[in-house]
């Protein structure tokens, strides 16, 4: 029964507009500096590890490094893209997951079909989450966690429990790995299209102007007419189909599937790429060229770890240590926000 | 998930009057603190149970009951430092980390097969500390450096994970060496196994501190209103760090009682667990989005998770369906819950 | 009279936001057991006046004094142990806390309710009874505030405001503001004998637009206008006309228009007919043609505010229908209401109007990127042009449209605003909610004069003005809601010397 519209006890509070009106020149350094900081943290790794042990960075070795980089990135990619709607992915990794099981299952049979296949099914499912999130309106958290849940059976029943080798049509995926350009395998170069064709997106379309605006303020998109749910699902549609292209880089490195195997950790590596890459876990930003240095920091950091002398197993204290730290420079504080 | 809509002026809240209150069985309501009781909750758990001991005399026995407990222990003591995170609208992801670190730290200074120090009550100590010390660690970058918990606490799984790992080094597998220790979690007191006595002290201490002190009630309250909260003079800040130190000494604790049931170190000792104790809470009625539920109902989503798993393997399900059937659980409750709310101009995060 | 000092005492008390002064010199006292009641019209100074009695403002200039004490309060808990209590229209109750817990909620730490952090629910609830039962309400302290009915919870927020230091020496305040604004006639009545009990003990400033309800409850009103107090007399001998005088700007008898709107033939650009939206309006008709500016007045419970959304799609009504063009609209979403030419510039400007993140350029695209739209993608070049060339025509200032638009004053986040709806050729119906809220004169009259350039090129608006002196120079036709009922209708191209006043009162 309240008239919502005529809060006079809200009526003119503009001091904290003046306030920000004042300091454009400190929000907008800090915007850049968001911008700014994934690839120099990225190049400040390379430095330490071509001072510390130049024999890292040889062609080997970044091969090596772009390829462990590429399933990272490619799922970081379509985990950057939910969360510029503020929501986010928990079951992108299950999705890749899963799609590497029924890629080998169908490869043999229907060669370079399965790939349409793979990425026709990984979409839908990406879809179906963006689909209950927007019409029921849960929480994207607990909403994937229960998908992240149901696709790990999918890929445990589907696959036996086994590993599967792909070895019919094997040479069909296995090339995408095997095929470099500058020393980097193309499953990499796959992730920088994306990156490159989501960053143009974001920028330069109607659609990518609407994600943002829902990251930004769902409300204020709401009342301009933005279709929220169109967008809901596109973008989770996106993460799905982003999954999908991860598959094709899992099989053409293993040459083979299982729910154990490579692919199975990669949601933590992803959301950290998507974070260290400038992401905003709280929506509106989202960058994904940056998501690029963000994929190869996360999969630099166990090499730069050895290099230093830290061996292998630092690696996952280093991990965590940077997320941390790269987060906390980059997260803006508004003052009177709720942070949960 | 810094929720920035939340305070800006209530462009999707519903003010209008309410009519009269709704009673909820009264005494039952009171102990797991809201007025719609978890009849729901409860009576799924009867039927399963009647419906496993139907589908497998095996379920409904003796033995069965105590595995059951057994497994529960550990889950149990961690949903409890989740739900008072979950309470105030945070989450800790950092739990299976936590785990790792504490557990490994306590099996290398306990009696085990690596090394030869056996520090006894200190091993629990150190344990114990690395869980708080992380915990502490997580809730100071959250509350002093306005970093979202989200991303702390997934920094901190790592860091948990990371000195799990350098603990385990390169050498063997340490294994307890001591019987005492090994027995003690499967051994029974008054006909249940010790874990989960442990584990019941924990949910005494989890519902005094939730239900009886002013820091419990005030997380409920930061969850349901924090700019209220703040202004009314509540030392917001200092909640919200010892509400994940808790959590951390909680996740050592389980850690370590992980590492005893299994007999022997290991970094991913908690491994899963965070897919337990999250939907726990949710399936209990734990909104993530903070200042709803409680332990006692957490507790009831932590015994319907383990339950159905149980009585699902017992009557020859194979466990690949487990997290299916948890997911599909947790889908279901999210929705039943959130269907009623639906509103066009309501912001789904 | 006494040597008893008054509970509040008030000198010269000054706030000014930029270049409005909000609170301008306001001396008061108000006595023991007194109930005052404060009034004037939206944007009169009231809501920033409570804002300094709770402490959540800083006055720039002036003296507080709470029973003989001089105040200066930093945070809103200064003015708690105060003893001043602020029942809000917006209530600050923790929904999911007891009845107890929410009154005694400050006490606990110094009152013996609670020992090392540990909460002693026994006494808590025993006290939280003894307020409940001094102040004479029947509710059961372990209720959870969540269930209990809108006026219930007002109850308790009156609760937790007398619910100060028992030891405390002076009379505690208790400021009601507009508690009356969504409640039904029986709770009314409820909130009536509440508050002639709380006068035994405590003094009681009452903020309500209705005057008859100030006029029965309470022994003194004072009406503010413009920041200042123009009027503070006893309720004893003043009528409503003298009220209404001191609340409105002495204006002339209003004549016709002078602007010509000649109604344009056809159908109406918007019409509605029987629409109903429970508990929120009833029963409502009107229609809007090109070109033509329809008011719609009323109080904070009129319901103008949820008919203006369901207008636009972003609410939906029980019954009735809406007419866009002549063709009757079924489905109604925002999206469709925007593809059918309407626009909709809502009260709450930095929540629903704008993305504040977004710079002009992409705010004024957004809801219509056709102009600067090729296939899939858009065209930056010309959205900075279309830009350029509003912040141009509006004076946005600073003249900056890649600037975050989070980062402008409101003025200027109202015009960007209003040029993301204007920017489209089509537009049919304007629907305008407060649009000039918050701002000063200059950016005021920029803003009307876009109003009436839209309409003069055949658009359609429906205004929900800050004030009836806004109505009064806008519209050609003003509509009366009064608790969600249309009760008057004034034609301005007819109706000669309408007065303020007037219109006042079919509100009230």
């Amino acid at each position: 029964m309240t008239d919502r519209a005529d809060p006079s006890a809200r009526a003119a509070a503009p001091a904290p507009e003046d306030r920000a009106g004042r300091l454009p020149g400190g929000l907008r350094r800090a915007a850049s500096w968001h911008v700014l900081a994934p690839p120099l943290v990225f190049f400040a790794i390379l430095l330490v590890v071509s001072v510390a042990n130049p024999a890292y960075l040889g062609p080997f070795g970044v091969s090596i490094a772009t390829a462990s980089a590429a399933p990272i990135l490619l799922v970081a990619l379509g985990q950057a893209m939910v969360l510029n709607i503020g929501s986010i992915d928990l079951s992108n990794a299950a999705i890749a997951l899963f799609g590497t099981i029924l890629f080998a299952l169908t490869i043999p049979a229907t060669g370079l079909a399965a790939i349409v296949i793979v990425l026709a099914v990984v979409t839908l499912i990406g879809a179906f989450n963006g689909a209950v999130l927007a019409y029921t309106q849960v929480p994207s958290f607990a909403l994937t966690l229960g998908t992240f849940g149901i696709l790990q059976t999918a890929s445990l029943v589907l696959s036996g429990s086994e590993t599967i080798y792909v070895s019919e049509n094997r040479e069909l995926v296995t090339a995408l790995y095997a095929t470099r350009a500058f020393g980097i395998p193309l499953t990499f170069w796959i992730g920088v299209a994306a990156a490159i064709a989501y960053w143009t997106m974001l920028r330069f379309t109607v659609a990518g102007q609407n994600m943002t605006a829902v990251g930004k303020n769902e409300s204020g998109a709401i009342f301009s007419a933005v279709p929220i749910r169109r967008v809901k699902i596109a973008v989770f549609a996106l993460s799905g189909f982003t999954s999908g292209l991860a598959v094709l880089a899992i099989v053409a490195q293993a040459g083979s599937a299982s729910a154990s195997g490579l692919g199975s950790a990669l949601l933590l590596p992803g959301i950290a790429a998507a974070l260290v890459g400038g992401t905003s876990i709280s929506g509106g930003q989202a960058n994904p060229i940056n998501v690029i240095f963000g994929a190869l920091t996360v999969a630099f950091v166990p090499i730069a770890a050895q290099a230093l002398g830290f061996g292998a197993q630092a690696q996952s204290l280093v991990y965590g240590f940077f997320i941390i730290v790269v987060v906390t420079l980059t997260t803006t504080r508004a003052r009177g926000i709720v942070i949960k | 998930m810094a929720d920035a809509a939340q305070s800006g002026g209530g462009g999707t809240r519903a003010a209008g009057p309410r009519t009269a209150p709704r009673h909820g069985g009264a005494p039952f309501a009171r102990l797991f603190g809201a007025t719609t009781g978890p009849v729901g909750l409860i009576s799924a758990l009867v039927v399963l149970i009647l419906v496993f001991s139907v589908l497998n005399p095996r379920f409904a026995s003796v033995e069965n009951l105590q595995n059951v407990l057994f497994q529960v222990s550990v889950p149990l003591i961690l949903v409890v430092g989740a739900t008072l995170v979950i309470q105030m609208g945070s989450i800790d992801l950092s739990v299976e980390g936590i785990m790792g670190a504490a557990g490994m730290a306590w099996i290398l200074l306990s009696p085990n097969t690596r090394l030869a120090i056996d520090l006894g009550v200190w091993a629990w100590a150190v344990g114990l500390g690395v869980g708080l010390g992380l915990g502490l660690l997580t809730g100071l970058i959250y509350a002093k450096l306005k970093v979202p918990s989200f991303v702390v606490s997934l920094g901190t799984w790592y860091v948990g994970l990371g000195i799990a790992i350098l603990l385990y080094g390169n050498s063997s597998l340490p294994s307890l060496t001591s019987d005492a220790l090994e027995r003690w979690p499967t051994a029974l007191t008054l006909g249940l196994p010790n874990s989960f006595w442990l584990a019941v002290a924990v949910l005494a201490a989890g519902v005094l501190i939730s239900n009886h002190t002013r820091f419990g009630r005030g997380l409920m309250a930061i969850g349901n209103n924090e700019p209220i909260a703040r202004g009314s003079g509540m030392p917001v800040d200092l909640y919200k760090v010892a509400a994940f130190a808790i959590a951390g000494l909680l996740c050592g604790l389980a850690g370590i009682l992980a590492t005893m049931q299994l007999g022997s170190g290991s970094t991913d000792i908690g491994f899963g667990q965070l897919f337990i104790v999250i939907p726990a809470a949710v399936i209990g009625g734990t909104a993530l989005s903070g200042g709803e539920g409680g332990m006692m109902r957490s507790t009831l989503g932590v015994f319907l998770l383990i339950i159905l798993n149980n009585g699902l393997v017992l009557a020859g399900v194979d466990p690949d369906y487990q997290s299916g059937v948890f997911g599909l659980l947790l889908l279901v409750a999210i929705i039943a819950v959130a269907w009623p709310g639906r509103d066009r101009l309501k912001v789904a995060k | 009279m006494t040597d008893v000092p008054p509970v509040l005492k008030l000198t010269e008390i000054s706030r000014t936001f930029g270049k409005i002064k909000a609170v301008d010199s306001v001396s008061l006292e108000i006595r023991k057991g007194e109930v005052i009641g404060l009034t004037g019209e939206n944007g009169a100074g009231k809501t920033t006046l409570l804002k300094i009695l709770s402490g959540i403002e800083r006055p720039d200039e002036g003296r507080m004094e709470i029973n003989g004490q001089v105040a200066n309060f930093r945070r809103p808990t200064d003015a708690l142990k105060a003893g001043i209590g602020i029942v809000h229209q917006e209530q600050s109750l923790f929904t999911n806390l007891t009845v107890a817990e929410n009154i005694e909620h400050q006490n606990i730490d110094r009152s013996g309710l609670g020992r090392f952090g540990i909460q002693n629910w026994g006494r808590i609830n025993r006290s939280a009874q003894e307020v409940l039962d001094k102040i004479g309400v029947r509710l059961d302290p372990r209720a959870r505030v969540g269930d209990l009915s809108f006026v219930d919870r007002q109850m308790v927020e009156i609760a937790r405001a007398v619910s100060v230091d028992p030891d405390m020496a002076g009379t505690p305040l208790v400021i009601l503001d507009e508690p009356t604004a969504v409640l039904e006639q029986a709770e009314v009545d409820v909130l009536e004998r509440e508050i002639r009990k709380l006068r035994e003990f405590a003094s009681v400033i009452f903020v309500s637009h209705r005057l008859d309800e100030v006029l029965r409850i309470c022994d003194r009103v004072l009406v503010m206008r413009h920041g200042a107090l123009t009027s503070d007399r006893s309720t004893e001998g003043v009528t409503k006309d003298e009220l209404f005088r001191a609340m409105v700007d002495e204006t002339p008898r209003l004549s016709k228009r002078d602007r010509a709107a000649p109604p344009q033939p056809g159908p109406a650009a918007i019409a509605v007919s029987g629409l109903t939206r429970e508990g929120k309006y009833r029963d409502v008709s009107f229609s809007v043609r090109p070109g033509e500016i329809v008011a719609l007045v009323g109080t904070n419970g009129s319901g103008r505010g949820s008919l203006a959304r369901t207008l636009f799609g972003a609410e939906t009504s029980d019954s009735g229908t809406i007419e866009v063009a002549g063709t009757r609209v079924g489905g109604w979403t925002i999206p469709r209401a925007v593809a059918a030419g309407l626009a909709y510039v809502p009260a709450e400007r930095k929540v629903e109007g704008m993305i504040g993140g977004y710079p002009g350029t992409r705010n004024i695209a957004l809801a219509h990127p056709e102009a600067a739209r090729s296939g899939p993608f858009l065209r930056h070049a010309k959205m900075a042009r279309i830009a350029q060339d509003w912040f141009d025509r509006l004076g946005v200032s600073p003249n900056d449209i890649r600037q975050p638009l989070g980062q402008f004053s409101g003025g200027n986040q109202q015009k960007v605003v209003l040029a993301k709806w204007l920017n489209n050729p089509d537009l049919k119906v304007l629907i305008l909610d407060h649009p000039l809220r918050g701002l000063d004169v200059g950016v005021s009259q920029a803003v009307n004069r876009e109003i009436r350039a839209a309409c003069d090129t055949g658009t359609a608006v429906v205004l929900i003005p800050d004030t009836i002196e806004e109505a009064l120079e806008m519209a050609d036709e003003i509509l009366v809601l009064k608790d969600g009922e249309v009760t008057a209708r004034h034609d301005m191209r007819t109706a000669d010397g309408l007065a303020v006043q007037e219109i006042v009162a079919e509100m009230i």
